[in-house]
């Protein structure tokens, strides 16, 4: 355990060591970058981190759902943009007051992913299509159907980008000072999701196809069953951080709103090795990131995008040096072994 | 008759940064390789063609800088995947993440304006040219147009007629037994993932100095993993690529010229919607092969 917390570590101060060296080249100050960029998110703005780690969280448990099971579902982006839709259309449309309102619209929006997903597991189970690249070509369309969405149909009149009008104020996110209670559903979120995958028959079942799905077969699993099901539950959670993004923030549909979570999911899942802790520990991380970009954009005058490349770096990093300091040890642990045989 | 030489043109236009792509795709098929890293390559190389033909005032730096870039992408594969042992299907993504946010990070600090940077020429061949119809088809073109048919011809012989093309094939067949026969199995996964960069880079550098001029964020759109979609459809054929690339193309071209009618959010989704039904139709073959 301590060893894999070390690991981590070392893949992201290494990454972390990359962006120094591209800011250095740039003649920027490194240490003064890093230093508010953690200060903003941990300090003044916590807050807002909070809030930002909801869609990561969630699509990341999407992901790492998926993966831990066995479905290779790539298509977080574009259930995430269904679900935001579904949600802005019974914002649109429903009349309830606040305590129906807003279970309904957080329903609306799983049940939206959920189909998304759904048509790729349809698209599996009858016609085995690998889902791999379906749900990757789904996010393309789901992209531009919401985009034609928010276009024609539900465009707010006199507006100069594409996009909705407000939805009902009775279906806003409540807020306790800064606090989103979007981060409320997104801890319960995680609580059930923890409690499925480690403490029930189908969450075991669920492992065991992902690890090795002939024996899960042999052992009297139903594992075309299950990949349905995980396929459906993991496009519910990707949807449900559709409808957070949209009930806690903006409260309507702009354009390109899920561009900027539309891949972290995935990247935190992988990063995490498909651990839901780790995801939620992940997820949390990147969001200090993100956060805490602009707090390095606005005093260290190190453009926010930066962040972007450096959590692909930490992926890439991470994810090596897990492989590669396992061997290490396992090699390490060997020759030990030898000397002890030889003696 | 304009309207189908305009979609054959448009055709031919779309299907070449898939058609490019796919190639490299191919030879990486060849050698056993999942490499779903081309988005990233592509991207990559779109945006040093145009960093190059800016600084350098020459498209022909741009497309050196294209294939630059996009072998720098192919290396830093090698390191994690070859190198490093790492799991591909990871190594893909965290590099068409990483060429995504690099691109994105260095076109907010480096200006190009559009009108600054040159594209590549498009070729009219003299004689042909006069001649109807036929002239106008396959006159005119962006180079790389051309250079695209070369490639499939070049990729076909390297993979099937040379000793390369024997050991690459053997290398994704059984690897233990290219080693064991005494040929290095990783030497050649890592030139075929160079091969792959070079045509990756030339695929961008036709995204951003032959489509349309300069380098916009997140330019190539999925267009490297419809290429992986093509490489799967055909098993890795470079002729079957070829044709599968045209058909994209052709529903490309044919999106373009249904915007008369339907929303153009719509026809931008016909070559994902057609990579979709590409694939049903070939889970449909395979089934009734399974069952006969």
């Amino acid at each position: 355990m301590k060893r894999k917390i070390l690991i981590n570590l070392i893949g992201i101060l290494l990454a972390f060591l990359i962006g120094a060296i591209v800011m250095l080249i740039q003649g920027k100050d490194p240490i003064l970058a890093y230093a508010s960029l953690f200060e903003y998110s941990l300090g003044k703005k916590f807050v807002y981190t909070l809030n930002k780690s909801v869609p990561l969280v969630l699509t990341g448990l999407s992901a790492t759902v998926a993966f831990a099971s066995g479905p290779v579902n790539l298509g977080q982006p574009g259930q995430l943009l269904i679900g935001a839709l579904f949600a802005v259309i019974g914002g649109l449309y429903l009349k309830l007051p606040p305590f129906l309102m807003i279970p309904a619209l957080l329903l609306l929006a799983m049940i939206g992913g959920a189909l998304w997903s759904g048509i790729a597991a349809l698209c599996k189970h009858f016609f085995r299509m690998s889902e791999f690249i379906t749900t990757l070509m789904l996010n393309m369309i789901a992209d531009f159907l919401t985009l034609w969405a928010i276009s024609y149909p539900l465009f707010e009149k006199d507006a100069n980008h594409p996009q909705t009008p407000p939805i009902a104020t009775a279906a806003w996110m409540p807020e306790w000072g800064n606090l989103s209670s979007s981060v409320l559903v997104m801890v319960i979120a995680f609580g059930i999701i923890w409690w499925v995958m480690n403490r029930t028959t189908a969450g075991y079942e669920w492992r065991i196809s992902g690890q090795n799905s002939l024996f899960s077969r042999l052992g009297g699993v139903n594992v075309s069953k299950n990949y349905v099901l995980v396929m459906l539950l993991t496009g519910a959670l990707a949807g449900l951080a559709g409808g957070l993004v949209l009930m806690a923030g903006p409260h309507r549909f702009i354009k390109d709103m899920g561009a900027n979570y539309a891949w972290d999911g995935i990247m935190i899942a992988m990063v995490a090795n498909s651990g839901v802790f780790l995801t939620l520990i992940f997820g949390l991380f990147f969001a200090v990131l993100q956060t805490g970009a602009t707090g390095m954009q606005l005093t260290a005058l190190v453009p926010r995008e930066l962040i972007q490349v450096l959590q692909a770096v930490i992926v890439l990093i991470v994810v090596a040096g897990r492989g590669y300091f396992e061997t290490l040890f396992a090699r390490r642990e060997a020759r030990r072994k030898m000397k002890g045989l030889a003696k | 008759m304009k309207i189908i030489i305009g979609l054959i043109n448009g055709m031919l236009t779309s299907a070449t940064p898939i058609l490019l792509a796919a190639l490299g795709g191919s030879v990486t098929y060849y050698a056993g390789i999942f490499n779903i890293a081309m988005e990233g390559m592509m991207l990559g190389g779109a945006f040093f063609a145009a960093l190059g033909s800016y600084y350098f005032q020459s498209w022909v730096v741009g497309i050196l800088f294209a294939i630059l870039g996009a072998l720098v992408m192919a290396l830093i594969f090698i390191l994690f995947a070859v190198v490093l042992k790492m799991d591909e299907f990871i190594t893909g993504i965290g590099l068409n993440l990483l060429s995504l946010g690099l691109t994105t990070y260095l076109v907010r600090q480096i200006d190009m304006p559009v009108t600054e940077i040159v594209p590549i020429p498009r070729i009219h061949i003299p004689g042909l040219e006069q001649v109807p119809v036929v002239g106008e088809i396959l006159s005119g073109h962006n180079l790389v147009v051309y250079l695209t048919l070369l490639a499939v011809i070049i990729i076909h012989y390297l993979v099937f007629k040379t000793r390369y093309g024997l050991r690459l094939r053997a290398s994704g067949y059984n690897r233990t037994c290219l080693d064991t026969s005494g040929v290095s199995a990783n030497r050649i996964r890592v030139s075929s993932l160079l091969i792959c960069g070079v045509l990756c880079g030339l695929a961008g550098a036709f995204l951003s100095l032959g489509v349309v001029e300069g380098f916009t964020q997140g330019m190539s759109a999925g267009k490297g993993w419809i290429s992986l979609a093509a490489v799967i459809l055909v098993s890795g054929s470079p002729v079957g690529i070829a044709f599968i690339s045209l058909i994209f193309g052709f529903t490309d071209g044919l999106g373009l010229f249904l915007q008369q009618d339907l929303p153009p959010q719509f026809t931008a989704m016909v070559p994902y919607i057609a990579t979709l039904v590409a694939l049903f139709v070939y889970s449909m073959r395979l089934k009734k092969k399974f069952n006969a």
